[in-house]
């Protein structure tokens, strides 16, 4: 028997809103909530050409997940100017960000920058699945560092 | 036959690995190390280059005989028992290698192309003929647009066997294999015929290295298509497959003919860990080159320039997972074989008076040789010990010019960090032409009244690579 059941449309409307405006929140407005254990929240800023640079901050956070404990610490990686080149899809170190991404470490790619490197290259980069493109890097570094992170940069 | 039966084999392997498809991996071996940058982490211009001062000394006699200083005569000297590049003493303190260059992505943001480029500023045989103060090593350009070809452009080493592909500031020896030295390390002939030259007293004003040209330190000027990718349960089998055009005209930016070289190579390694030029792992490889060589070997006064051929093939194997190494390799080669830089006209000893045919000239020679080494890193230590054993038979298609050359080398490494160390060898010598009577017996004995004298050579070397 096929039981089919109506509600209102706005009922479809205010679900539907509720999960983008979560989707939207979780990843970039307050990510702590991810992390409600959290007792220290680390912003590790990237915003070098080099290289040594990109494995420095992975291994920041790596060191900090193991001192603290990836419940007890809430880490994230802002990338802007030329840092934003760890974030991209190519990227040698993707398989550290998988691993880092799944204990919970998120990664923010600044996109004024991605919009001035798709002018330079004709073509927009492909990003890492495991980053999230933010409007500006300096000022997701600003919010954070209201909502009391520290900013830390190796 | 057997280089057919090479050259088959490599094209295979070539072929299946160019159809395979799988995740490309990072940079980890010899062509990806040498031939591409990390994606998304390469700078526009990186720096580096290495240093390698040495000190050789060899125990040899001098060549026994009649006294005078005609071939076989008393107090003379022949290559082998002289310190190259110059050949002049038996001893010798020498800055053997000095590289500067610099390599990366010229536009950092499209990990599609990087370029690579290496000077030599050091005393050995790519500067030493002709006096060059410094010289381009390497000077290449690589497009990694088309996944599963990539293509580098310029002068770069070619792929063929692992003791030349390598790089040389993580060689574990100071010297090369006889095989390699002699059967691989190209030398160019000269644009005309120049005449053998005799052994000769020390001290010395006649050089003994005949040869204009530097030689072709495993590298030519050409275009190459070439990558690797990661395939098996697990993916960590890594398949790597090079297809080389090139000049055949070693670091000389031109060519001398029409005729272009072919190279082919294929690889197979499980991968254990790491990465980089020590990466862990179990590698098999086979290669294959066929080229032509023009060359005016005639004792006359009419140029009369004639092309040769040259094909050189090899397979190996080796494993590396600390403490343990170990490698071996076979290689086997027809035409242009070198019979040292004092006879540049290719022929031993000028008894064909000019006229070269197959049974006298390395220019229709055949050879083969091969190596087995190892090596121990001594736990909790910074010293290395390695040992070496190898075998090369030059001329072996001739009755009366052929050599057998057998070589231990015994060494140690001490590793200050990872980017210095001094290394010592100590290499026992054990050299015979079966073609003629052993000992010395004047004309009986042949080339055997100097190789009779052939002894041993100790080195120490120091790296610094930055």
């Amino acid at each position: 028997m096929r039981v089919s059941r109506k509600y209102p449309a706005w009922v479809s409307v205010l679900f539907a809103s509720t999960l983008l405006a979560t989707a939207l929140f979780a990843s970039s407005a307050n990510a702590a909530e991810d992390k409600p254990f959290a007792e220290h929240k680390v912003v590790l800023q990237i915003s070098d050409n080099d290289p040594s640079k990109q494995t420095l901050v992975l291994n920041v956070a790596g060191n900090l997940l193991k001192s603290y404990g990836s419940d007890k610490v809430d880490v994230e990686i802002v990338a802007f100017g030329p840092g934003v080149r760890l974030m991209f899809d190519e990227n040698v170190n993707k398989g550290r960000i998988g691993g880092l991404s799944t204990e919970g470490v998120r990664f923010a790619a600044c996109g004024n920058t991605l919009t001035k490197m798709t002018q330079a290259l004709g073509h927009e980069p492909a990003l890492n699945p495991n980053a999230v493109k933010v409007g500006a890097g300096v000022v997701r570094i600003l919010e954070l560092t209201g909502q009391g992170y520290t900013l830390v940069k190796p | 036959m057997g280089n057919k039966v090479f050259k088959q084999a490599a094209l295979a392997i070539v072929c299946t690995g160019g159809l395979m498809l799988g995740a490309t991996a990072q940079a980890a071996n010899w062509l990806m190390l040498q031939g591409t940058e990390p994606a998304g982490a390469a700078e526009r211009a990186k720096l580096w280059g290495f240093v390698q001062v040495q000190y050789q000394k060899d125990f040899s006699d001098a060549n026994p005989g009649p006294a005078g200083c005609a071939p076989g005569g008393s107090n003379c000297y022949v290559p082998p028992k002289l310190i190259g590049p110059n050949l002049d003493s038996q001893s010798a303190f020498n800055v053997n290698r000095a590289r500067i260059g610099v390599r990366g992505s010229n536009f950092p943001l499209d990990s599609n192309t990087n370029y690579f480029l290496l000077l030599e500023m050091g005393n050995n045989g790519i500067t030493a003929p002709g006096d060059s103060f410094v010289k381009a090593t390497d000077a290449s350009v690589t497009f990694s647009h088309i996944p599963g070809a990539r293509v580098r452009a310029g002068l770069f080493k070619y792929p063929g066997a692992e003791e030349g592909l390598q790089a040389i500031h993580v060689f574990d020896y100071i010297n090369f294999t006889k095989v390699t030295n002699e059967m691989l390390l190209e030398r160019f002939p000269n644009k005309a015929y120049t005449a053998d030259i005799p052994a000769q007293p020390l001290p010395t004003t006649t050089s003994l290295n005949g040869f204009e040209n530097g030689v072709g330190a495993f590298r030519d000027v050409g275009i190459q298509v070439f990558d690797n990718f990661m395939v098996g349960p697990n993916m960590d089998w890594e398949l790597s497959y090079a297809l080389m055009v090139g000049n055949g005209n070693g670091l000389n930016f031109s060519d001398t003919n029409n005729n272009k070289d072919l190279y082919l190579y294929a690889s197979a390694e499980k991968v254990f860990g790491g990465a980089g030029p020590r990466r862990e792992g179990m590698k098999f490889w086979a290669w294959h080159q066929d080229g032509k060589r023009t060359a005016d070997l005639t004792n006359d006064s009419t140029a009369n320039p004639v092309e040769y051929d040259r094909e050189r093939s090899g397979v190996g194997f080796k494993y590396l997972k600390k403490p343990y190494r170990f490698t071996a390799e076979y290689m086997t080669g027809e035409g242009m074989i070198f019979v040292g830089p004092n006879n540049p006209d290719f022929d031993f000893t000028n008894a064909n008076q000019g006229v070269p045919t197959a049974a006298n000239s390395g220019a229709y020679g055949e050879a083969d040789g091969w190596y087995i080494e190892g090596g121990w890193y001594i736990p909790n230590t910074k010293w290395e010990i390695d040992a070496r054993y190898d075998f090369y038979n030059r001329l072996k298609n001739t009755s009366r010019f052929e050599f057998e050359r057998t070589r231990w080398t015994l060494g140690t490494q001490y590793h200050f960090n990872k980017k210095t160390r001094v290394a010592i060898n100590y290499e026992i010598n054990d050299d015979e032409a079966p073609g003629f009577a052993s000992g010395t017996c004047g004309a009986a004995c042949g080339p055997n009244n100097n190789l009779d004298g052939f002894d041993n050579r100790i080195a120490v070397q120091v790296t610094a690579i930055y």
